[in-house]
């Protein structure tokens, strides 16, 4: 009997059901993609590329961040559910039925809705993660064949992990409701609230919030004195600061704005007021979280997408697109695919002089190509913590000192496939005197390197195949260096990177979902409580519109603060980034900030929906 | 003398067309002079909650009409019911209904801001409001710090404070002790003797109603009978009240 109840009081309550359970599953179906992208055997196999590890151990360290903001959000679902229920379960309890009997349904339904929605998470999970997989791979260019979304272990952890979490909670409902007794589970909402506290201690609170948050902003905006110290220093300082800010500071301006008689006797001013003090002493620690996870889920998009800008830089490092040791078929077969910008050429005389160990390897250039064909390279400097580049000339100057090898030494030497050797550069009449084959090289700048880079890289890698395979080449002596080349940058750069995107990118919308569902579970638990108050004002002639526009008020405030706090702690954040990456984080950031600022504000706006359906009765 | 509530012929019917219906008042009609202080008595499921919702613009009636303070609620929208309630009605709860999140000043101040009252003529009003009542010591604390009398003092300082044309008690005195609903009431009777505040007030506890200058007894949907005081003491009408009971 008492199940067919439970179920009946399941069904009229199948919106708010609705919303936990698929918050639910969603959270497993992330939980289970994150397992099986870090997991899975199918990867490690596939790639030999530190990239690819490297995106492993970022994922392997996703996972802690997820099991942890999953714990917290599911305490939160299941504080909502509990308050969905107990005053069934009280009149129950009333009724005559029995502690233990209760104890055991409230233990079970806990436990069902939590294992089917973990169910139906993992898989939806699945199907998740083949998308994303196919996406991941193409973009790190991994060779991986046969990859499927469903692979067990990760299938078997993710369900282990929750049945365990569900497990507890369902425990841990029982025990509440087992321990109260039944005039606290049908008058929960009666209960009186603390209202005093001792104003000194709150004032040096506010100061010591803002001054807390305050060092730790300073601290990461000279991470490069700080150093190591930087991240413990600013952790300490924001965790605590945040909290300190949220338990006082906020509440003073609102006692502050209460102070205001000509705000606070307007419309439902002083209501929305009265109850956003309450809140925000109730929701100190939710809404600390809230700011903290909030900066770490928009500082993960951010920095994430923001190496997007490292592929760019490592295409400033090279000036030119493909280097042409010589020429074949397969190679002028290529060419014809390439787009060429323009080309520049030198030519040179590979001689061995010396003998045993004194041997080595000299090119002979001429001195008139060097001056006039305008051969290019990049020079790396650092400018104000940031990497930086910029290009200039090779000079026949730069050869004239013998004994120093230079820079412009260097990146010539670096065109040629004699990376060891060293550059002569001679006059006309020297040069035709050298007795060896003149060799050709060619630096091609194309058009739209990124777009057409399959093109390029084959070009680059035919030309490499090219020498290599021609006669007269000194095998022993040539050392291609085709991880020098651009192409070999760029793929090397941007396997990397777009797995670090996609990473953040991934991480920071998991976290975002969760912690504005777990702001939204905490808001819908107390509607029930909130609900008298609406009827009252309601009764004593508070228009609807009125009421809803409060409501969206009340909400939009809770939401709108960690939010505020979290996108100032980005924003000093990226300075930490700044030194350490020595990029430039704050570009294009509107793109992470609008993204985020969409998704928070849906959120809030089911919030709104879902509180105002549970609070306001429907007038007809 | 002229009329501040006027009901006339109302019925209400729960339940839609072609489904088993039931009617909670059967043509109800009466009358409220200005000045006067009327009770209404009813056993439960008399109708006298029906009633009270529609006198107060919470329901609407299926038929008939009701006017307060010359106009009538029954061709009012949502907007204009709120409106309404806010500015010529005044209500007492059996359970207080204050709000636990606002002081007792900020809960009496609220029917005001709800009119775009100027934030400047607030206060003067309210503290006329509460001297009238003697609770001008308690203003700054919140109702969970005042005792179950207070409170319902507090309740109709709010329910008073923007001088509505009527204040509807809904069971006022029943969450109070005897002493606290003494006082209530003798503060009621001297609102309506002293101030002409009309008050109609529904309720099932004799000696509550004793207080009341008239009353209407309702039953099934129907008013059944009705006396008046006509200068007897208090106490022989308690005594006409509970014959009356009886007789039921």
């Amino acid at each position: 009997m008492l199940w067919k109840l439970s179920l009946t009081g399941i069904k009229s309550r199948f919106k708010d059901y609705l919303v936990l359970f698929s918050g639910l599953t969603f959270a497993s179906a992330i939980f289970y993609m994150f397992m099986t992208l870090a997991t899975n055997p199918a990867f490690l196999k596939g790639s030999l590329s530190i990239a690819f590890k490297i995106t492993q151990i970022v994922f392997g360290f996703g996972i802690a961040l997820l099991s942890i903001i999953t714990f917290v959000y599911i305490v939160y679902a299941n504080s909502f559910l509990l308050s969905m229920r107990q005053k069934d379960y009280g009149m129950y309890m009333m009724l005559g039925a029995r502690t233990s009997k209760i104890g055991r349904l409230i233990f079970t339904e806990t436990l069902v809705v939590g294992l089917l929605a973990t169910l139906l998470g993992t898989v939806l999970g699945v199907g998740l993660t083949q998308g994303v997989s196919s996406v991941l791979i193409s973009q790190l260019g991994l060779q991986i064949h046969k990859f499927v979304g469903f692979y067990l272990p990760a299938l078997l952890w993710t369900i282990a992990f929750f049945a365990i979490l569900f497990f507890l909670v369902a425990f841990w409902n029982r025990h509440k409701l087992v321990k109260s007794n039944v005039i606290n589970l049908l008058h929960e909402d009666q209960k009186p609230v603390k209202l005093h506290r001792n104003k000194l201690w709150k004032f040096i609170e506010a100061i010591l919030g803002i001054a807390l948050l305050a060092v730790g902003y300073w601290a990461m905006m000279h991470a490069a004195k700080l150093g190591k110290k930087t991240i413990p220093i600013a952790f300490f300082t924001i965790v605590f600061g945040s909290y300190f800010t949220f338990d006082s500071f906020f509440t003073a301006i609102i006692d502050l704005l209460r102070k205001n008689l000509a705000y606070k006797y307007k419309k439902l001013h002083s209501f929305t007021l009265g109850q956003l003090k309450f809140r925000l002493s109730d929701y100190t620690r939710i809404l600390s979280t809230v700011s903290l996870l909030f900066a770490l889920a928009l500082g993960a998009i951010t920095v994430g997408l923001n190496f997007n800008n490292m592929t760019e830089q490592a295409m400033q490092s090279t000036y030119y697109d493909v280097v042409l040791y010589g020429h074949n078929k397969k190679v002028d077969n290529q060419l014809k695919k390439v787009s060429v910008k323009s080309t520049t050429t030198f030519d040179y005389k590979m001689v061995v002089e010396g003998k045993g160990k004194e041997k080595s390897r000299v090119l002979y250039i001429p001195e008139n190509q060097i001056k006039n064909n305008q051969i290019m390279y990049q020079h790396y400097s650092r400018k104000n913590d940031m990497n930086h580049y910029d290009t200039r000339c090779i000079k026949v100057s730069d050869f004239k000192n013998k004994t120093d090898f230079n820079e412009a030494q260097y990146q010539l030497v670096s065109l040629t496939p004699y990376i060891d050797a060293q550059a002569k550069v001679v006059p006309e009449t020297q040069y035709n005197q050298v007795k060896a084959k003149v060799n050709k090289i060619e630096l091609l700048r194309v058009n739209d390197f990124r777009s057409n880079f399959n093109n390029i890289e084959k070009l680059q890698n035919l030309s490499a195949t090219q020498m290599m395979s021609s006669p007269e080449v000194d095998k022993d002596a040539v050392n291609v260096n085709l991880s020098n080349s651009k192409s070999a940058q760029y793929r090397l750069v941007s396997s990397m990177t777009s797995g670090f995107e996609f990473m953040g990118f991934f991480l920071g919308l998991a976290f975002l979902a969760m912690l504005a569902s777990t702001l939204m579970f905490k808001v819908l638990s107390g509607a029930n409580s909130d609900k008298p108050r609406y009827q009252m004002l309601w009764k004593v002639g508070t228009r609807k519109s009125l009421l809803k526009a409060s409501i969206a008020k009340e909400i939009g405030i809770l939401f709108a603060l960690p939010a505020a706090l979290g996108v100032v702690d980005v924003l000093f954040g990226l300075q930490l980034f700044k030194s350490i990456l020595g990029m430039n984080t704050y570009d294009k950031l509107w793109i992470p900030f609008t993204i985020f600022g969409v998704l928070y504000v849906l959120y809030y706006l089911l919030t709104v929906v879902l509180y105002q359906h549970i609070v306001l009765q429907k007038e007809d | 003398m002229s009329e501040v509530v006027q009901v006339q012929n109302i019925t209400k019917t729960y339940g839609k067309k072609g489904e088993k219906q039931y009617q909670a008042l059967k043509g109800v009609s009466f009358d409220v002079e200005r000045g006067e202080f009327v009770g209404i008595m009813g056993a439960s499921g008399s109708g006298k909650t029906t009633l009270l919702n529609i006198l107060s613009t919470l329901d609407q009636p299926t038929t008939g009409n009701v006017y307060i303070n010359g106009r009538d609620i029954t061709g009012l929208n949502k907007n204009q019911m709120a409106d309404f309630r806010g500015q010529e009605i005044g209500f007492i709860f059996q359970d207080f209904n204050l709000l636990e999140n606002l002081t007792n000043r900020e809960n009496i101040a609220l029917p005001l801001s709800l009119q775009n009252v100027k934030s400047s003529q607030i206060n003067p009003k309210v503290d006329k409001i509460v001297k009238r009542l003697g609770i001008d010591h308690i203003l700054n604390k919140y109702p969970a710090e005042i005792s179950g009398g207070q409170k319902q003092r507090v309740a109709a300082a709010r329910a008073l404070v923007h001088e509505p044309a009527i204040l509807y008690g809904d069971e006022p005195t029943g969450a109070l002790d005897s002493k606290s609903a003494t006082e209530l009431l003798e503060t009621m009777k001297g609102l309506n003797e002293n101030d002409r505040v009309s008050i109609l007030m529904v309720t099932h506890d004799p000696y509550s109603a004793s207080y009341a200058s008239r009353i209407l007894f309702i039953k099934d949907g129907k008013i059944g009978k009705e006396i008046k005081k006509d200068g007897k003491s208090r106490e022989e009408f308690y005594q006409e009240i509970i014959a009356e009971l009886g007789r039921r």
